[in-house]
């Protein structure tokens, strides 16, 4: 095969043919079998070529010292474990706070009014006074403790009277 | 346990993988740049396992994975290429039937090509090595090693040639034995 295809066949794969050349080729190309098969055998050096210049490169060869490509990290390198655990406590305190912060508008719910109520209830048939002596409006506790309803169930309940000794006739 | 669509994962990248390297050189020999042809050969390989579920298994995997290479490849150059010179397609079936005839012999310089290039000079593996590189580029790496693009154009063109012939050689050497 004559040396002026081989450098033809290459400028055309490199993209460098000229209209001129261009034509030359594919008329060449069509009529003989063989450079066709030339022309594909350096499609196929060039993909490899490709394929081993990858490989030098992730394998460290002489590449590496021509092109100076800056050596790849050790993912399970120490250093890159502590980054990750300072991301990951950043991450959680992240959420923690965001989690935690109170939602001013959400509305009330029906299962805690009725534990509210439920829980005055219990604490007005026990009959237990306020621990707090604060006016309810100034304490939320207090407040649960001092409602009207509260304070009219016990205004019905008779009162026991304690019962004093009668004296004795001497 | 694997269920019907790993399996069917599976069947297509062993395929695939059989016939990737043939695919790349037919798609090479088809578009005039090695990054157009990694971008077409990308299209493939997503346009083939789309279409897998289509495929008849009966079928020749390598010849319908080269139809569907050659319709990127067209697709390729008519969106992108509008500008230069292409081949025909009476000639684009010519080389694929050369690309497919010659898969063992490719087969066979790509194992060669490795002892071809140890016994290259080491500055000109090197350099081969580098200009083939990703993202290389070569007027850049020309003046890294104060020449013109031209001369190195040529200087690769020599070397690539040298490296064919080896490996031509050393098939033709195995065949002998």
């Amino acid at each position: 095969m004559k040396n002026h295809w081989h450098e033809q066949i290459q400028r055309h794969l490199n993209g460098q043919s000229s209209a001129e050349e261009a034509a030359a080729m594919h008329q060449a190309l069509s009529d003989d079998a063989e450079l066709r098969a030339l022309y594909v055998d350096y499609a196929n050096l060039d993909v490899a070529l490709g394929a081993a210049a990858d490989k030098t490169i992730f394998g460290g060869d002489e590449l590496d010292r021509t092109v100076n490509f800056p050596p790849a990290r050790s993912w399970r390198s120490p250093q890159s474990w502590r980054w990750l655990a300072a991301a990951a406590a950043c991450a959680t305190a992240i959420a923690f706070f965001v989690l935690s912060k109170p939602r001013h508008s959400a509305p009330a719910r029906p299962d805690i009014a009725a534990t509210i109520a439920s829980t005055q209830s219990a604490i007005a048939r026990l009959s237990v006074e306020p621990v707090s002596s604060l006016p309810w409006w100034t304490s939320p506790t207090a407040s649960l403790l001092n409602p009207p309803v509260l304070r009219q169930w016990r205004q019905a309940e008779p009162v026991p009277k304690p019962q004093t000794p009668t004296p004795q006739p001497s | 346990m694997h269920d019907l669509s790993d399996q069917h994962h599976e069947q297509f990248l062993r395929l695939f993988a059989e016939s990737e390297a043939a695919l790349r050189t037919f798609v090479r020999s088809l578009l005039p740049l090695r990054g157009d042809a990694a971008e077409t050969m990308q299209d493939v390989a997503v346009v083939l396992w789309q279409k897998f579920a289509e495929f008849d298994a009966t079928r020749d995997f390598r010849r319908w994975a080269f139809g569907v290479a050659r319709v990127e490849a067209l697709k390729f150059r008519r969106d992108k290429l509008r500008d230069r010179h292409v081949f025909d397609d009476q000639l684009v079936d010519k080389i694929a039937e050369a690309a497919a005839a010659a898969g063992s012999r490719h087969e066979a310089q790509r194992e060669a090509l490795e002892a071809c290039l140890q016994k290259l000079p080491g500055s000109q593996r090197a350099l081969v090595l580098a200009a083939y590189a990703k993202g290389t580029r070569m007027d850049e790496l020309a003046a890294q090693r104060g020449q013109t693009a031209m001369s190195l154009y040529k200087l690769l063109q020599r070397i690539r040639q040298a490296l064919l012939e080896c490996v031509q050689r050393t098939i033709a050497q195995e065949e002998l034995t």
